[in-house]
């Protein structure tokens, strides 16, 4: 279904694939933790946001700012402090003294402003490139490029908004203000490379030198598994019980389910196909989260015959979001946009999501009715889409009386055509923040031509409020602002909410995974018995 | 014989131009963007996205992008996969997975088809030809992946005989069980064809020649009979060798067996053209070279269609 929780999900609920094993007592505790994707080519931070490698980066880098798993809370780790100016737009950010990379050279200030601006360097094609479009001087790095053209590394090789003070401090100058910016230096992909591997960074593609709390404890040639030892350099805070992790890559998540059941891996996630059985198969062995993340229905807003939002309500309150949710599995019916694990999140925040099927068709008849068959987008290369696409047009259908067409493509396809504005009706799709903050979903996915906007939304109104947030000091009366651009984005409706999912993780005996119900569940941080 | 050999090599080229063009035209019309497909839905900074496609050459027309890539494969500068993996490096790795898994499937495939299919051939309608039948459609009817996956419930998970999956005991442990699968769903074709060629080799007149001429049962059995009944099977078994540079994919994904099969899959999977072509350029020569090798061995086992 196209969710798009890239990062977020990563960094909300690390427990992606992370475990722990051994114990026995007196021996090293070690665990091996299965990842059910395919292998790492390379271990950099900067240049990854897909979710095993940020996973696995996690256990080898530390962040300079976190959230603290009992309370929710952002913890420093490698920064002292973080503070805006009045404004929020300039950030100074101390670092604590005394911290060093894994290969013994103290970590300084220099070594974040120029591991930072190597990223921002549009020619170096990294992937965490796009963070830094939010600080001053970004565009000069990053120039407009021809079509077929490969982008020249600039003159310009620093972004004149990052400034080193001292040795352990400087600052970071925005566009504009930006109140949630502390909150998104939690962020693995900021990660510092310590100067030899920022000389020659593809040299060290398969020997990352980390600042956190396992170094490699062995050769990781292509094919291998990735082994892991503590690092005693770390200190801290939130280290790790482990003494030796191993992630192993089983690209295949029901062969890497039997792996678990056969006792060779520590921790494994769920799979889709396993939702059903995961209780029975590993009695007390099993642990479920909430994921942060939003799933719902796209309404394009290029198309006029969806424009009424009384239209819009009517089609979401003739969705039985229990039934749905039951049978996606695993899964609450939605009562906002924003995902409830969240500062901020209220479950009444939707006037229009409750099932109703009498007032649903007395709304579409208000708005002037639909005419046509509605259209229904899935992914073909999700098992689920079009039994999800068939189970909502159903409801479309019997509740509303409407027609409906159901088309499978692509989820790259799909995405393109709704890029050009081209779509025809109606698309699944998700979104999980980056860093745990409502702003984080109401601005990408509803600010006009916001990252995850997939609608094609605009309203100034609703951007208005956002811009106030984010110009707001103040993380209470910023929730309330941001709370004002949540029920706008319910009054238009340019997405119908659907579900909010758990993730389900298998452990062996010997651990405990932590869980945290602000940022899901980890195996790395696994308690060992 | 070497001015055989020489005109297939030639024959070959343009079969191998067709066969590349059309594997990467296919690849080119998937419909979705590569990049875009890697990303999932995060949005991709416009200078990162520009860089990326220059050094895959995503927005050269086609043909430029085909020839491209052949460029690469003939000059062996392979480059790295979208993900960043060194694909000589992935070639190096991968194909003593294939080549492992593939010979060892086989070898187990041959040897119960031979065996079985001599011995239903010559014990017609016996229990053993008859139950062989009765496999043949159980066999058949089995899906591979549901086959897979019970396989490695059973002796992996439950009984513990093989590993589950991956290649860290080796060869052969790490391989027996997959290849075990491969070689009994697979088998009975074989053993279906040589028990029929058999059947109409054994009412052939030169064998009645050779009865009435007063030769023993068993030379009339493994010199008049068996030579001449494998002509088909060694057919079907060069078809079945010339595949196997493609891979198991589903095997391969099951038994998390880092083989080209897996390779591939990715490749479609991130419409990886240069990738796909690269390998489909090396099946196209492992199936020109043994097929080849298999017109040759004709030759050896029946003088009639010696190629000399």
């Amino acid at each position: 279904m196209g969710v798009a929780l890239g990062l977020a999900l990563v960094l909300a609920s690390c427990g992606d694939g992370k475990s722990s094993g051994s114990g026995g007592g007196s021996g090293s505790k070690s665990e091996v933790i299965a990842i059910a994707a395919d292998p790492l080519e390379y271990i950099n931070p900067l240049n990854e946001n897909g979710s095993p490698g940020i996973q696995v980066a996690m256990a080898m880098f530390a962040p300079l700012v976190t959230t603290d798993p009992e309370t929710g809370k952002l913890q420093n780790v490698m920064a002292d402090s973080v503070t805006p100016d009045k404004t929020s737009q300039t950030w100074t950010i101390k670092l604590k003294a005394g911290n060093t990379f894994q290969n013994g050279q103290p970590l300084t200030a220099k070594d974040y402003v120029d591991s930072w601006n190597m990223t921002a360097m549009g020619s170096n094609a990294w992937k965490n490139n796009g963070f830094f479009s939010k600080v001053d001087g970004y565009d000069a790095l990053n120039p407009p490029t021809p079509d077929g053209a490969t982008p020249k590394p600039t003159a310009v090789k620093a972004l004149s908004g990052l400034k080193q003070i001292d040795d352990l401090t400087f600052s970071v100058k925005l566009k504009v203000p930006f109140s949630q910016f502390g909150l998104t230096l939690q962020y693995l992909g900021l990660a510092p490379l310590p100067e030899e591997v920022r000389k020659n960074p593809d040299a060290y593609k398969r020997k990352p030198i980390g600042n956190g709390p396992f170094k490699l404890a062995a050769d990781w040639n292509a094919g291998d598994d990735i082994k892991l030892a503590k690092w005693d350099g770390y200190k801290g805070p939130l280290v790790p019980q482990a003494d030796e992790i191993t992630y192993r890559f089983i690209p295949n998540a029901d062969t890497a389910y039997n792996e678990f059941l056969a006792g060779n891996v520590d921790f494994v996630d769920v799979p889709p196909t396993k939702v059903k059985s995961f209780k029975t198969d590993a009695p007390d062995q099993w642990v479920t989260s909430i994921s942060s993340g939003a799933n719902y229905l796209v309404i394009p807003a290029w198309d006029a015959r969806f424009k009424n939002p009384k239209l819009r309500h009517a089609f979401s309150m003739a969705i039985d979001r229990k039934a749905f949710a039951d049978l996606v599995g695993l899964s609450e019916p939605a009562k906002g946009l924003v995902a409830p694990d969240m500062a901020g999140y209220r479950d009444n925040a939707c006037k229009y999501c409750d099932f109703d099927a009498a007032k649903a068709k007395q709304l579409l008849q208000e708005a002037g009715g639909f005419s046509g068959p509605v259209n229904i987008n899935y992914n073909t290369s999700s098992a689920t889409g079009q039994i999800f696409a068939e189970a909502i047009g159903n409801m479309l259908r019997q509740n509303l009386g409407l027609t409906v067409k159901y088309t499978g493509k692509q989820g790259s396809e799909i995405g393109e055509l709704a890029d050009s504005r081209k779509l025809d009706g109606l698309r699944f799709s998700g979104w999980g923040h980056d860093y745990p903050s409502i702003e984080d979903y109401l601005t990408p996915m509803f600010k006009s031509n916001g990252d995850a906007n997939f609608a094609g939304y605009a309203n100034p109104a609703l951007d208005a409020v956002l811009a106030k947030g984010d110009a707001e000091p103040d993380p209470e009366k910023a929730i309330k602002l941001y709370q004002q651009a949540e029920d706008i984005a319910l009054e238009d409706m340019p997405l119908i909410p659907l579900y909010t999912k758990s993730n389900a993780y298998l452990h062996s005996a010997k651990i405990e995974p932590r869980v945290s119900k602000f940022v899901g569940v980890s195996a790395l941080w696994a308690t060992f018995k | 014989m070497i001015r055989f050999v020489l005109r297939r090599a030639l024959a070959a080229v343009p079969i191998g131009v067709l066969v590349t063009l059309g594997v990467f035209a296919l690849v080119f019309a998937m419909p979705g963007d590569p990049l875009r497909e890697l990303a999932g839905d995060k949005p991709i900074p416009a200078a990162v996205l520009a860089a990326k496609r220059a050094q895959y050459h995503l927005d050269d027309p086609f043909i430029v992008q085909y020839l491209l890539s052949m460029k690469d494969i003939l000059t062996g500068h392979f480059g790295t996969t979208f993900a960043g993996a060194d694909i000589a490096d992935q070639l190096r790795l991968r194909i003593p997975v294939t080549l492992k898994l593939t010979l060892l499937a086989n070898a187990v495939q041959w040897t119960l088809g031979l065996f079985f299919g001599i011995y239903a051939g010559f014990k017609r309608n016996g229990w053993v030809d008859r139950s062989l039948l009765l496999a043949t459609l159980v066999l058949l009817a089995v899906p591979g992946l549901v086959a897979y996956f019970a396989a490695q419930y059973l002796f992996g998970v439950e009984l513990k005989w093989f590993p589950v999956s991956g290649v860290l005991e080796g060869f052969p442990h790490a391989y027996l069980l997959p290849a075990l699968v491969i070689g009994v769903l697979g088998f009975a074709g074989l053993a279906r064809l040589l028990r029929t060629s058999i059947v109409e080799t054994v009412n052939a007149d030169f064998v009645k020649t050779a009865r009435a001429k007063g030769l023993g049962e068993q030379r009339v059995l493994w010199r008049h009979i068996l030579p001449n009944a494998l002509l088909p099977v060694v057919t079907f078994i060069g078809l079945d060798l010339a595949g196997m540079f493609g891979g198991a994919i589903i095997t391969e994904s099951i038994f998390n067996l880092p083989g080209l099969g897996q390779f591939m899959f990715q490749a479609i999977k991130l419409k990886e053209g240069g990738v796909v072509v690269l390998l489909s350029t090396l099946a196209f020569i492992s199936f020109i070279l043994i097929n080849l090798l298999i017109d040759l061995l004709y030759g050896v086992l029946d003088p009639r269609v010696r190629n000399v």
